[in-house]
């Protein structure tokens, strides 16, 4: 008997390991270049939407929807914490959705892995497809095929209080163009007493401080990662760049021009003081700052480029692609929806919900009246840049990642240069572990 | 059926092992055998059960901690390469040190004020079915709940904590509790104290109800002291559920997630990552999920190390 159970749970071990571990093979593969794909599909789309821009696909699915009675996209939120796991998950169960829209710095942990179907003919056929934002397109490429188009842009800009800046004598249209300039504003906003502060950050929210600050990195003509997708390398310690921003942020922590709250804001309160109009000098998104202000008073804000130590400028081209999963049941219907959501008229839709649009032929008169204030992101469209790495989340977006980790012991500890040596070495680590 | 053993070789061969002195096989009755069956049937669906949902997991979990296991496309055999990351891995080690030390503090603490609470509230008295709902209350309403409450309470500047602490003249109102490990420690050590000490009261209470009265009153009879009673007649006696409590209390411990997660998601840098939050880390965000793997059977021999450490120490002696 013994024996027997013995046999049976082994037997039973093993059919399980061998069942589960079957769940990877690959279905069957879609050719996006087949005459036809994305023409007069039917059916469902099921569209699995990423939560945190919810606001945008919630309008157009529904105005799909209405206008394509032959082709219905059924849409399901998922959060962006946990989107990369669901995704895979689902991919390796053969429950994966037909069409995904992806924070685009994950793009390239599901683009080296062949687990989204290859677009590249399908891109290139597009009339507009030289104007759309080459950052969300890097970021979907890997070994010069690309595996999802840009959706929505969310770019990091320079937000200044207009009222603040001619209430301590300063001209709002000369905002600061350099970090030393920074510094000078905020001193003299911040001299302005009652509550006012000349600056404000959200300390304790890595993927917040990777959105606003890298970009002054990347402004200098430098980079804190280097290196195809699978040999990348850090570049921290001694990096003068990097050096540079510490101290702009350490000088600003050390001489109180920014909210004691920042040390502790974890992103859930980011930009609400400036949006409440006590902070002269903000970094953030188009959107953060949209989104929290009524129209009416928005006339009190102005954006400007994010500039670099001693000039320049950049922006993070963050935002979201869409991607269709490998074996997915109605790709056709899938590129159906996105070329209809890359069209212009929707496009132009997206800074009401406080997003930009990917493409660079949007910006148009017309457009400049519409959004004067968006105006500023979709110029940096062109420049934009985002770390292609598989270890971005890793890295960046982790509380307990070594970006923050350096951010907090330089910023808040005084001690850049030994916040940048274990930088270096958590990059590093990261890094190897990802390329191994 | 050359090796079958028909019905009229079997006795011989058995008398022939019995002569060499091997243990002899009394042939079982057809009731014994039908007894056996029946009990067979019986344990089936529990058997069942245990080995789809821990058996089999255990055996895929020991399968991929020696893969490389990926969530999308196939995994490769990587021998004990997982098995030595771990050793490697100083996050790893670190965080399982800090999950001790966390539970060193609040297992100690959890039943303190458990007993406390339950010697408070045993007796059947005006009130004091009101006190054991509010005692309990914090474990009914949630880890979670009770994480997210605290984290804006905790807030500098517009926290309920540092508003009492200000106005006490104790701070100045602004402490940051989460940046600092020491103070989200701390923090993170009275919510759960709070929390948990409830489950421990009710278990205590329970125990010390069932002690006969006849014993204590016959030892107040012979002179002894509120001290005593509780020391030598209540305490050993609820040996057994002390050991519960404190089992549920160590493994709880090690197994803490949210408040961390929710409060200070392990920050700042990694001082407060336990090791659950770590093999979190290392599976959904690093996504390595065979090292991380590896990880989780570290923790369950761990685990099971300690409760059986525990189980000896305050196994009942007469049993």
């Amino acid at each position: 008997m013994r024996r027997l159970l013995g046999t049976g749970l082994a037997a039973l071990i093993v059919l399980a390991s061998t069942s589960l571990a079957g769940c990877g093979t690959t279905s069957k593969p879609v050719n996006a270049a087949a005459a036809g794909f994305g023409d007069n599909a039917t059916g469902t789309v099921v569209f699995w939407a990423r939560s945190d821009t919810i606001t945008a696909a919630t309008p157009l699915v529904k105005e799909f929807n209405a206008t394509h009675p032959h082709l219905q996209v059924v849409m399901d939120s998922i959060q962006d914490t946990q989107a990369v796991t669901e995704l895979a998950t689902a991919i390796r169960g053969h429950a994966a959705p037909d069409l995904v829209d992806l924070n685009d710095i994950y793009m390239p942990i599901f683009t080296q892995l062949d687990a989204f179907v290859n677009l590249t003919s399908a891109i290139s056929a597009l009339p507009y497809a030289r104007d759309l934002s080459p950052g969300h397109l890097t970021l979907a490429t890997y070994d010069n095929q690309v595996y999802g188009v840009p959706y929505l842009a969310d770019l990091s800009v320079l937000w200044i209080n207009k009222t603040l800046f001619r209430r301590a004598g300063l001209n709002p249209a000369d905002p600061p163009r350099t970090f030393a300039e920074i510094l000078t504003d905020a001193r003299k906003i911040n001299s302005l007493g009652h509550g006012i502060s000349g600056f404000s950050f959200a300390g304790d929210c890595s993927g917040c401080l990777g959105f606003t600050a890298l970009p002054d990195i990347w402004a200098a003509g430098s980079n804190v990662i280097r290196g195809p997708v699978d040999h990348q390398t850090a570049e921290v310690a001694g990096n003068p760049a990097v050096s540079s921003l510490l101290t702009l942020y350490r000088t600003i922590w050390s001489e109180h021009l920014a909210p004691q709250s920042d040390l502790t804001d974890t992103g859930a309160t980011w930009g609400n003081d400036f949006a409440a109009g006590t902070v002269g000098i903000f970094p953030g998104g188009y959107g953060t700052v949209i989104n929290e202000v009524p129209a009416a008073k928005r006339s009190q804000f102005e954006d400007v480029p994010l500039p670099g130590p001693t000039g320049g400028y950049a922006t993070f081209d963050g935002g979201d692609d869409l991607a269709i999963p490998a074996g997915a049941a109605n790709a056709s219907g899938a590129w159906e929806f996105m070329k209809w959501v890359l069209a212009i008229k929707q496009q132009d839709q997206l800074p009401s919900f406080g997003y930009t649009p990917v493409r660079s032929d949007a910006l148009t008169p017309a457009f400049e009246r519409a959004n004067p204030l968006d105006v500023v992101a979709l110029r940096a469209l062109a420049h934009g840049v985002a770390p292609a790495t598989t270890a971005y989340n890793s890295i960046f977006n982790q509380a307990g990642g070594p970006w923050l980790n350096m951010f907090d012991t330089a910023v808040f500890d005084n001690q850049i240069k030994p916040a940048m040596a274990a930088g270096q070495n958590g990059f590093d680590q990261l890094l190897t572990d990802e390329a191994s | 059926m050359a090796g079958a053993i028909t019905a009229r070789q079997a006795p011989t061969r058995r008398a022939a092992r019995a002569d060499h002195g091997a243990p002899v096989r009394r042939r079982r009755s057809g009731l014994e055998r039908a007894k056996a069956r029946t009990g067979l049937l019986l344990v089936t669906p529990a058997f069942i059960f245990v080995a789809v949902f821990v058996l089999i997991p255990v055996g895929f979990a020991v399968y991929l901690s020696f893969t490389n296991y990926p969530l999308i496309g196939p995994d490769h055999f990587v021998g004990l390469q997982n098995w030595a990351l771990v050793g490697q891995d100083a996050t790893f080690v670190q965080s399982v040190l800090f999950t001790l030390e966390y539970t060193a503090i609040v297992t100690p603490a959890i039943f303190v004020v458990g007993y406390g609470l339950a010697v408070l509230v045993r007796r059947r008295r005006r009130g004091s079915a009101l006190l054991r709902t509010l005692f309990f209350l914090p474990y009914v309403v949630g880890l979670v709940t009770e994480s997210f409450l605290l984290l804006l309470e905790l807030q500098p500047g517009s926290g309920g904590v540092n508003a009492v602490l200000h106005a006490l003249h104790i701070t100045n109102g602004q402490t940051a509790w989460l940046v600092h490990s020491n103070l989200a420690l701390a923090a993170v050590c009275v919510l759960v104290v709070w929390f948990a000490s409830g489950l421990t009261m009710v278990l205590l209470m329970a125990g010390m109800q069932g002690i006969p009265g006849d014993l204590l009153e016959a030892a107040a009879i012979d002179g002894a002291s509120w001290l005593d009673q509780e020391l030598r007649i209540r305490i050993p006696l609820l040996r057994k559920v002390i050991a519960m409590t404190l089992i549920i209390s160590v493994v709880g411990s090690f197994l803490a997630f949210n408040q961390f997660y929710i409060l200070t998601q392990g920050g700042p840098g990694t001082s407060t990552d336990t090791v659950v939050m770590w093999i979190y880390q290392v599976a959904f965000v690093q996504l390595h999920l065979g090292k991380a793997t590896a990880m989780s059977l570290v923790l369950v021999v761990l685990v099971g190390f300690i409760s059986f450490v525990q189980f000896f120490a305050l196994r009942d002696r007469k049993a």
